[in-house]
């Protein structure tokens, strides 16, 4: 090793140390870290805690009045079954799904009181319209959009057709066999990605869960850690000591050492939010029937595989150190810590537009094989995120995220000799605001 | 085994900070560095330091250019003083120290060390942002000279001490210099100049106005100044009639007179001649400060990039110093 690496690393490694121990020490890393174990280890617990706070109520009951209109079928026996049976290509997420309770009543004005009241959360009235049809009447506090609506307009229309076949003169069937959901799975066109992706309904969603959370964790770390190493170049542009460092170690040096250091301490506080929160996960079954009793039918979230954290470990690396760099070099440009926001905010725009073109694209409102994605994936600022959603999603084959990590890796000594540039001319630079024509200049000087 | 600066040019935009300087130091030398404020000091210090790269000509140090040079050849205290506000005193002096290549506890020995000579040990696990001004500019300096650099430049140095201060700095600077560091500092106050340097070099506006040996410097102006005392009439008008004399001042005491071009005895001889009684004599060369404001001639509000800002627009980087 020629003595001028030597130096070099030294100096990183001291820079890193410094920012690692200093920053650690403080209350506010304290209390953050306390505060984010605590929301992890809520999140992963609030399917355990919401049942925990429902463990008194009989799930949502809805009445229905059948007055006189005779239909061909037990009306609150179908719609128990129909509004309880799970909904194919959605998860079967017991935890969350409302068990319903179907009651028949008589007296409309009363169960519409109860409705009013809460103590019942959807009141169904049954008429016959000229033609003789069935019509339905819901009297419900909730929207149209509601859940519950929606699912008592399927199960009305269910019921509609079954009325209908036996005013048609066929005999009425065994209704829990006519109401059964069907076998439903969505399988990938392409025969060869078959084997990664999801196969069924439930894997599809629960997939679509995992990289919709790991692409949140990303998001996280970029803006939040990113902020931090923003403000600590501000901090010492604002307290003058960049001079005094500089003199001592180069801009490279300071600013790689300060990206290291931040970023060891941003994986710390991940490794220790996500330890207790994985374990919360994982525990949950055993949690819940320790605090509600029986055992549990809380499932463990499908679709995590070793591959899937593996890249997701490099990408959370290699996108937190391309976006640490260039908020570094963009803070540099600022005499004022209340500057920084300003300075950085393109980044935050371009990492925000990453994020939500994957969220779009993981939820399908986008579609995930739009070339608009399947660019965007391999776009050192972008890739971190979509290549992730595109993977978690088995839409992206091993070769490919390959590829997006090595472009990624390959940008980063381009974005280190950027920021490196602005920095050299940055840090001295008090009280302009920065124009593009500094910004040109910065990057040419020598 | 010398700092060479030769023939440097820098410019900010529109601004040139440094001219064409040249000018060399000599190894072990105490250093003055002169210029109203904006002449290019700092310019030249940073250039010096590779903090900034000059546009043209170069830096060296023993033969070496200075980009080249081990960062812990320089020891280096900013006009501009700077400490992490919330690192504890001694914590900040391992870390720069640390840059350097000191180890942990070798460095946190010499900083001890240092801080007790300094007469603030008490202040060793205190946070930077509690000490007063004058304190912290004591723990920077330290931080300066942890690594015992080969060369210490120091922006004005002595600007906010105290007098007990300023005396242990000046010891301070006596002892590195009995280690053979090299001294080169920037001051407004030329007492210390006349005091401490050996040589000095005076820029104005980015170009060198005079530099060399302090005694050369004074003679340079070729004039020097006398003080006559004489019993009686202070007045003395007929001083007026001797030709490349004219009185600076008057005072009751003595008559301060600036003699060019003739023999300062003349002045002498001439008062005997008059039957005067003297008493005191004295000849000497005009102070740093006098040579100061002859050469540079204005005050540092009528600073060059200062009257030019309205026609030139405005530097893209910083005024330079």
């Amino acid at each position: 090793m020629s003595p001028a690496l030597a130096t070099t690393l030294r100096n990183i490694a001291a820079v890193a140390r410094r920012e690692f121990l200093w920053r650690g020490r403080t209350r506010t890393f304290k209390i953050t870290t306390v505060l984010l174990v605590v929301v992890g280890v809520g999140l992963a617990l609030a399917p355990v805690i919401i049942r925990f706070i429902d463990r008194g109520s009989t799930g949502d009951r809805i009445e229905v009045v059948v007055g006189d209109s005779k239909p061909a079928v037990d009306v609150p026996g179908a719609l128990g079954l129909l509004l309880n049976a799970p909904i194919p290509g959605l998860p079967t997420d017991k935890n969350t799904t409302t068990a319903y309770k179907v009651e028949a009543t008589g007296d409309v004005d009363a169960a519409r009181a109860r409705v009013l009241d809460g103590a019942t959360s959807a009141l169904l009235v049954l008429d016959r319209t000229a033609a003789g049809d069935l019509a339905f009447t819901l009297y419900s506090k909730d929207t149209f959009l509601s859940r519950t609506t929606q699912l008592v307009r399927q199960a009305a229309s269910s019921i509609v057709i079954q009325d209908r076949l036996t005013r048609a003169g066929i005999p009425p069937i065994d209704q829990a066999a006519l109401f059964a959901p069907p076998e439903f799975d969505v399988l990938p066109a392409d025969p060869d990605a078959s084997t990664d992706g999801p196969q069924t309904g439930e894997e599809f969603a629960s997939s679509f869960a995992i990289s919709f959370v790991l692409s949140i964790l990303l998001f996280m770390a970029i803006i939040l850690y990113g902020q931090w190493v923003a403000f600590s170049v501000a901090e010492e542009k604002n307290s003058r000591v960049m001079e005094v460092v500089l003199a001592a170690a180069t801009p490279f040096q300071l600013m790689s050492g300060k990206v290291a250091g931040v970023g060891g301490l941003a994986l710390v506080q991940y490794v220790v939010v996500l330890i207790p929160s994985a374990a919360a996960l994982i525990f949950q079954d055993r949690i819940a029937s320790l605090i509600l009793g029986g055992s549990s039918n809380i499932a463990l979230p499908e679709g995590i595989s070793l591959p899937l954290l593996v890249v997701f470990g490099i990408m959370f690396v290699l996108g937190f150190a391309l976006y640490a760099v260039l908020y570094a070099g963009a803070a540099s440009l600022v005499s004022r810590q209340e500057d920084v926001n300003q300075i950085v905010a393109p980044l935050t725009i371009v990492s925000v537009g990453g994020y939500l073109v994957a969220s779009y694209a993981g939820t399908g409102l986008i579609p995930i094989d739009s070339p608009l994605v399947i660019v965007m994936s391999f776009i050192p600022f972008f890739s971190p995120y979509l290549m992730l959603t595109r993977m978690g999603q088995g839409t992206a084959g091993p070769a490919e995220v390959a590829i997006a990590i090595a472009l990624l890796a390959l940008f980063i000594p381009v974005a280190l000799w950027i920021a490196a540039r602005l920095y050299r001319s940055g840090v001295l630079m008090y009280g302009q605001s920065p124009t593009p024509r500094t910004l040109w200049r910065a990057l040419r000087a020598r | 085994m010398s700092l060479v600066l030769d023939n440097l040019v820098k410019r900010f935009g529109q601004v040139t900070a440094l001219d064409g300087i040249s000018f060399s130091v000599d190894q072990g030398q105490v250093f003055g560095f002169l210029g109203a404020n904006g002449a290019g000091k700092t310019t030249a210090m940073r250039i010096i330091l590779d903090i900034l790269r000059p546009d043209s000509g170069t830096a060296t140090w023993n033969g070496t250019p200075t980009t080249d040079v081990p960062r812990r050849t320089w020891g280096y205290l900013p006009e501009e003083r700077g400490l992490y506000p919330r690192l504890e005193v001694l914590e900040q002096l391992v870390f720069f120290a640390s840059l350097y290549a000191i180890p942990r506890r070798e460095a946190a020995a010499r900083g001890r060390e240092w801080l007790a000579r300094f007469r603030i040990p008490e202040y060793e696990k205190r946070r930077a942002e509690e000490l007063s001004k004058g304190n912290q500019q004591k723990v920077q300096l330290i931080a300066a000279i942890l690594h015992e650099p080969d060369v210490l430049i120091m922006d004005e140095p002595f600007v906010g001490l105290d007098p007990v201060n300023v005396s242990l700095l000046k010891e301070a600077f006596g002892e590195m210099r009995k280690r053979g560091t090299t001294l080169i500092f920037s001051t407004h106050q030329m007492e210390m100049v006349e005091e401490l340097c050996e040589a000095v070099v005076l820029i104005d506006r980015g170009r060198l106005v005079l530099g060399g040996p302090i005694l050369d410097v004074k003679r340079s102006s070729g004039r020097q100044v006398v003080r006559l005392g004489v019993e009686g009439d202070t007045a003395l008008p007929w001083l007026a009639e001797l030709e490349g004399v004219s009185v600076v001042r008057s005072g009751e005491d003595y008559t301060e007179l600036d003699v060019r071009g003739r023999d300062p005895q003349d002045v002498l001889g001439a008062a005997l001649a008059r039957g005067e009684r003297v008493t005191q004599f004295l000849i000497a060369d005009p102070s740093i400060e006098q040579i100061f404001i002859e050469r540079v001639g204005r005050a540092p509000s009528e600073d060059h990039h200062l009257a030019n800002a309205g026609e030139v627009p405005p530097p893209t980087y910083w005024v330079a110093r």
